[in-house]
């Protein structure tokens, strides 16, 4: 495992003193490599909490975290050099604006290898492909991070985590904010870097399109809560999905629409439009 | 981060809540030039525990203000022993040599390292603190080892004392008086009658509405913008920096990394609140009625009447006695 939870809850405390729950008591195992989650929750239901603790931002208010061996909790242990982690775990936040500040991308880029001590040149060799990976050409490199459009500066501060290389990439709602084309683009490089590198990836969502065509994995947190864990086809099944407020991805609304229309069966769902196809030609 | 709380108030019900907070600016300002008349040790002790009457009966806990005193303790502690070392009236209480030599000046250092190391395990360290310097001053004073290759006097006068309990008293008597006025007292209330109090100087051009403004609006923005300092930090922490640690140089980009999307966002922010007020069609100067209207209660003039007549009667004492 490289990632364990063990009962772990987190209070925030606000400055009246009192005290507000944002994780109750979650266990969670996330493999080394091969999986593909989505975590998802209505606003303010704790994803992003959750997934501060998985790089050691946070420390848990109770019980455990593990994060490749090192054990983090709420005691007051002697120094735990817990940097080296976060190269393991890289985590892109929800906003860029909360980390770009170098006067081109390219430096901002390398800013995150180089506080892990890589060298100036292989820093900017990774910056000039993590640009391409994210789909941004080489002519980015030398512009101010602060001229870029919101969804161009989404995917710098992508490129700078992508940049470290680490072995497990979280993002807070990667992509929130960014036209369709932008969306699909990044989901196809998340994609592709689960497929080629078999890195674990978790993405926090709202979209649940995204959900169903690249999870393997779902979490569905609520009010604090991990209420949910399991694969998408078992979650697009579960009778609470209403209850949970969450949607149905429209491919899946669209062939229970099919079902009842032609009484047929589809099962299991298509998870894209060439599985429906080869569902339709069955029929046919 | 959450320790930093610009708007102290705490929620409450009692009288000092009820009043108007104009009449408690006043009755802030009356009382403090009252604590500066009064030069008798006796008097300013009396003051003081009229305070400590208020707070009881106004449902302040005494850990609030002891709270707001710690900033300043630095400051009493400097002003404590600047009065006791330079007063030199009344008698002599203390007359000490201090002996300067190799072994007491290295004795005195493994105190303060001692202290230095052991400070992190006490948990009152103000005392702790105090300790450490009175153990200095004995090694200096009763064990002259080793040859001296210098000598000091401590001398300390009852003057001195008096002195530096009697300004001790006065700076405890100014802070507790401005922490029951922020306690009791919401941000906005606050400013609002720091805005009507204000209003004679538009006289000399002055508005006091644009001053009000800029003052709600910071007090408004600060928390938020201490919550944006820690998720910036939290984000450049995702990407290797360790904000504990670092060389001299590491530590100018660590700075670095959190002031300038620190900057950008505030310059944000405020463009955004800008466009908000413009939208809602405010422009500065303009009459604008109140949601909140503050009103002046009997209990307010009452206590303008008693703290403003506290100045004359200090001014009598004073001259009765001087
Ligand atoms: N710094 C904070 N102080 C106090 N409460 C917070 C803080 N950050 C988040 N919260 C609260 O914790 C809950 C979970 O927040 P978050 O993890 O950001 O949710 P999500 O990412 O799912 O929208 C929310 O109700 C939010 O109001
Ligand atoms: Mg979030």
């Amino acid at each position: 495992m490289a990632i364990k939870f063990t009962e772990v809850s987190y209070q925030y405390s606000s400055p009246d003193g009192s005290l507000f729950d944002a994780l109750k008591n979650i266990n969670l195992d996330i493999a080394k490599t091969g999986e593909f989650i989505a975590l998802i929750g209505e606003t303010g239901s704790g994803k992003s909490t959750l997934v501060q603790h998985m790089n050691a931002l946070m420390k848990p208010s109770s019980g455990q975290v593990e994060i490749y061996g090192i054990k983090i909790n709420h005691s007051k242990s002697k120094k735990q050099k817990l940097t080296p982690l976060r190269q393991k775990v890289g985590l892109v936040f929800q906003f860029p604006e909360y980390q770009l500040f170098e006067e081109t991308v390219m430096r901002d880029i390398m800013f995150g290898p180089r506080n892990f001590n890589i060298s100036k040149e292989e820093a900017k060799q990774r910056a000039r492909k993590a640009i391409i990976q994210v789909g941004l050409d080489e002519s980015y490199l030398e512009r101010s991070p602060f001229n870029l459009s919101g969804g161009e500066k989404k995917r710098v501060s992508i490129a700078g985590i992508l940049a470290m290389e680490p072995d497990i990439l979280v993002l807070d709602e990667p992509t929130s904010g960014l036209d369709p084309k932008g969306r699909d683009a990044l989901i196809d490089l998340f994609t592709l870097i689960h497929n080629t590198y078999h890195k674990t990836i978790i993405i926090i969502t709202h979209d649940m399109n995204i959900v169903h065509q690249v999870a393997s994995r779902v979490l569905v947190m609520r009010e604090g809560e991990l209420v949910f864990d399991g694969t998408s086809e078992a979650l697009f099944n579960n009778e609470s999905l209403n209850k949970w407020n969450l949607e149905e991805p429209d491919l899946i609304k669209m062939t229970k629409q099919l079902e009842q229309r032609y009484s047929i069966s589809m099962r299991p769902f298509p998870k894209n439009i060439d599985q429906l196809f080869h569902h339709i030609k069955d029929v046919i | 981060m959450n320790n930093i709380v610009i708007g102290q108030y705490i929620p409450g019900s009692s009288f000092l809540y009820k009043m108007d907070p104009r009449s408690k600016i006043l009755a802030l300002i009356l009382l403090m030039v009252t604590t500066f008349v009064l030069t008798d040790i006796i008097q300013i002790l009396v003051l003081l525990s009229v305070l400590l009457v208020i707070l009881k009966l106004g449902g302040i806990p005494i850990g609030r203000i002891v709270k707001g005193l710690r900033p300043i303790i630095v400051l009493l502690f400097f002003t404590f022993t600047f009065q006791v070392l330079f007063i030199k009236t009344g008698r002599i209480i203390l007359d000490e040599t201090l002996h300067y030599s190799f072994y007491t000046i290295l004795l005195a250092v493994g105190v303060v390292l001692f202290w230095m190391i052991t400070k992190r395990f006490i948990k009152f360290k103000i005392s702790y603190f105090l300790m450490m310097i009175v153990g200095i001053l004995s090694i200096f004073m009763y064990y002259p080892i080793g040859d001296p290759f210098a000598q000091g006097q401590l001398v300390i006068y009852t003057g001195g004392l008096q002195g530096a309990f009697f300004i001790m008293v006065r700076l405890i008597i100014i802070v507790t008086l401005s922490t029951i006025l922020t306690l009791t007292t919401k941000p906005t209330d606050l400013t609002l009658g720091l805005e009507q109090l204000l209003k004679p100087l538009s006289i000399i051009k002055v508005s006091a509405e644009e001053i009000a403004l800029i003052i709600s609006i910071a007090l408004r923005y600060i928390p938020t913008l201490l919550d944006e300092a820690n998720k910036i930090m939290l984000a450049q922490a995702s990407r290797g920096v360790d904000f504990k640690e670092g060389k001299l140089k590491d530590k100018v980009v660590q700075i670095i990394s959190l002031l300038v999307p620190m900057f950008i966002i505030s310059f944000k922010r405020s463009d955004e609140l800008a466009n908000a007020m413009e939208a809602r069609n405010f422009v500065p100067g303009n009459r604008r009625t109140r949601l909140h209207i503050l009103t002046w209660q009997t209990i307010d003039t009452i206590t303008i009447i008693i703290t403003a007549i506290t100045i004359p009667v200090a001014i009598l004492l004073r001259v009765m006695l001087g």
